[in-house]
């Protein structure tokens, strides 16, 4: 007994149009998602390296004082570790400025001391400003994490615009299928009309489009998922050629819930079809008797 | 319920108290019809175009609800049915539509098998009937054809055997004979006769082929500008 064949006609050239559309548009929502997920994946762990660490910087004293006030730093409670940074180090922090020739003799360069707090109780800069002061020392102290504190913000904001972009793609999505769905309904009026005369419910109905539309969902969002699957993999390629310059991009990467995402995308798009369809097909028989 | 058993209960298949019809702002289609068919009638509609023969039947086949009045079939009362309970009066309503409706991208069993598909059935439980069925409408050669491959007479003859399939109580056939050569158009005609003794099946066919309607000799109820003007009277069964 062969399989019977589908009470819809195949898919026209107003669905190939219709998957183009869908496609896109998980193509646009899974690469927002990955972006905002990444960029801010990568502020978090930049975030979380710069967190506890300070920079103080002594001035009117020279390397011998600054070890001095390193030992003092030490001896703070809340402190891990406080080393004066070394020639070689400053040479490297000021190479995006200088080049890479090095700071031209002459150049004073301040003192700075590295410090590291601990995770409980850390010191603040107004404990390691003070011990200083009692030292003996002119010191201005500044935590990266005021810096971190910043960009976090910004990406805060980063992520509830990729959010609303999510949102907002979707519900396009959710339109154009509820849209494409009336429009094949009333293109294939006829054969709603037979089947309606028929006896069909309206639920069987309404399921013929449904499946329709899942199927098509399920495809268009697979097809956007694997065309953002390639784009992020060629992004992260070439972040990855151009890490050793950069501090943030070689922690671009896909983890697990990336590839959740873009395993549940098509299933999103299947549901959110299905949904719209069978709403569409609903909200039109019941306008007729 | 075994729709060879004629129904015997007094009511009548189909009743219209007091129909109106009119779409949106257009003038009215019919205006106050009154009438009752008994179970197992065989009755023609006629009228010139535009009479209002389409839209009463229509209104027979619940493709669409009176703007006024009363339509009862089989003793219920079609508009305080829910969708459900109309999805199943329509399984006990066969139509034949002039245009034949049928559709193309199914072969011919397929379209025969279309309303017991719809209600859910599976092919091995109709397999049988439905070839029976192509055999006795002259179709048996045709079970794997496409409705475009088809001639005119023969669409009309699958679109007879797709109304049929179910077994309906009722026949409802707007203008069968318009697309098809008088001989075809004879021959159909002694199709729905013989559906009418056979299962006593209540039959009424639009059409304004007037030989035809002299030939078979049946109740008539005439149509003239949305009015009854003939036949309106309770219709005895044959």
């Amino acid at each position: 007994m062969s399989k019977p064949t589908p009470l819809l006609p195949e898919s026209d050239a107003r669905e190939a149009a219709l998957f183009f559309v869908v496609a896109a548009l998980c193509f646009l929502a899974v690469l927002a998602t990955l972006t905002a997920r990444g960029t801010y994946t990568a502020a978090e762990a930049w975030s979380a390296q710069v967190e506890g660490q300070m920079t103080v910087r002594v001035e009117n004293t020279d390397r011998r004082g600054a070890e001095e006030a390193a030992t003092a730093v030490r001896d703070l409670e809340g402190i891990k570790s406080a080393s004066v940074l070394s020639e070689e180090e400053l040479d490297r922090l000021l190479t995006p400025s200088f080049g890479p020739g090095g700071v031209p003799d002459g150049v004073p360069l301040p003192m700075l001391i590295a410090v590291e707090t601990t995770l409980q109780s850390p010191a603040t800069p107004d404990d390691i400003n003070k011990v200083l002061e009692e030292a003996g020392f002119t010191a201005v102290t500044e935590a990266h994490a005021d810096y971190a504190a910043e960009a976090r913000r910004a990406l805060g904001t980063l992520r509830i615009a990729a959010i609303g972009v999510v949102v907002l793609l979707a519900a396009t999505a959710i339109a154009v299928i509820a849209f494409a769905t009336h429009a094949a309904l009333l293109a294939r009026k006829d054969i709603v009309d037979v089947l309606h005369l028929a006896g069909a419910e309206d639920s069987f109905i309404a399921r013929l489009f449904e499946r329709r539309f899942w199927t098509l969902g399920l495809k268009a969002g697979a097809a956007g998922s694997v065309a953002a699957l390639a784009v992020t993999a060629m992004v992260i390629f070439s972040a990855q050629s151009a890490g050793a310059r950069s501090q943030l991009l070689p922690q671009l990467s896909l983890d697990f819930w990336d590839f959740a995402i873009l395993a549940i995308t098509p299933v999103a798009a299947g549901l959110a079809a299905r949904v719209a369809a069978g709403g569409t097909v609903n909200h039109s028989l019941k306008a007729v008797l | 319920m075994n729709r060879f058993v004629p129904d015997m209960s007094d009511e009548p298949s189909v009743e219209l108290n007091g129909v109106s019809l009119h779409y949106d702002t257009s003038d009215e289609i019919l205006t106050d019809i009154n009438v009752r068919l008994k179970p197992g009638s065989f009755t023609f509609l006629t009228g010139a175009s535009g009479a209002g023969k389409s839209s009463l039947l229509k209104l027979l086949y619940l493709a669409h609800a009176p703007s006024q009045g009363e339509v009862r079939l089989f003793g219920l009362p079609t508009m305080t049915l829910s969708r459900k309970q109309l999805s199943a009066l329509r399984r006990r309503i066969g139509v034949v539509f002039q245009d034949f409706r049928l559709l193309e991208h199914l072969s011919a069993f397929e379209n025969v098998a279309l309303p017991l598909r719809v209600s859910g059935k599976k092919e091995e439980t109709y397999r049988e009937e439905v070839v029976d069925l192509l055999r006795w409408v002259g179709l048996g050669e045709r079970i794997h054809a496409l409705p475009p491959a088809m001639s005119g007479g023969e669409q009309q003859r699958l679109s007879i055997a797709r109304a049929l399939i179910n077994k309906p109580d009722l026949l409802i056939a707007d203008e069968p004979t318009g697309n098809v050569d008088p001989e075809m158009g004879r021959r159909i005609f002694r199709l729905f006769v013989e559906l009418n003794r056979r299962l006593n099946t209540t039959i009424i066919i639009a059409t304004h082929d007037l030989g035809l309607i002299r030939e078979f000799d049946a109740p008539v109820l005439q149509l003239q500008n949305g009015l009854m003007v003939h036949g309106h009277e309770e219709q005895a069964a044959r």
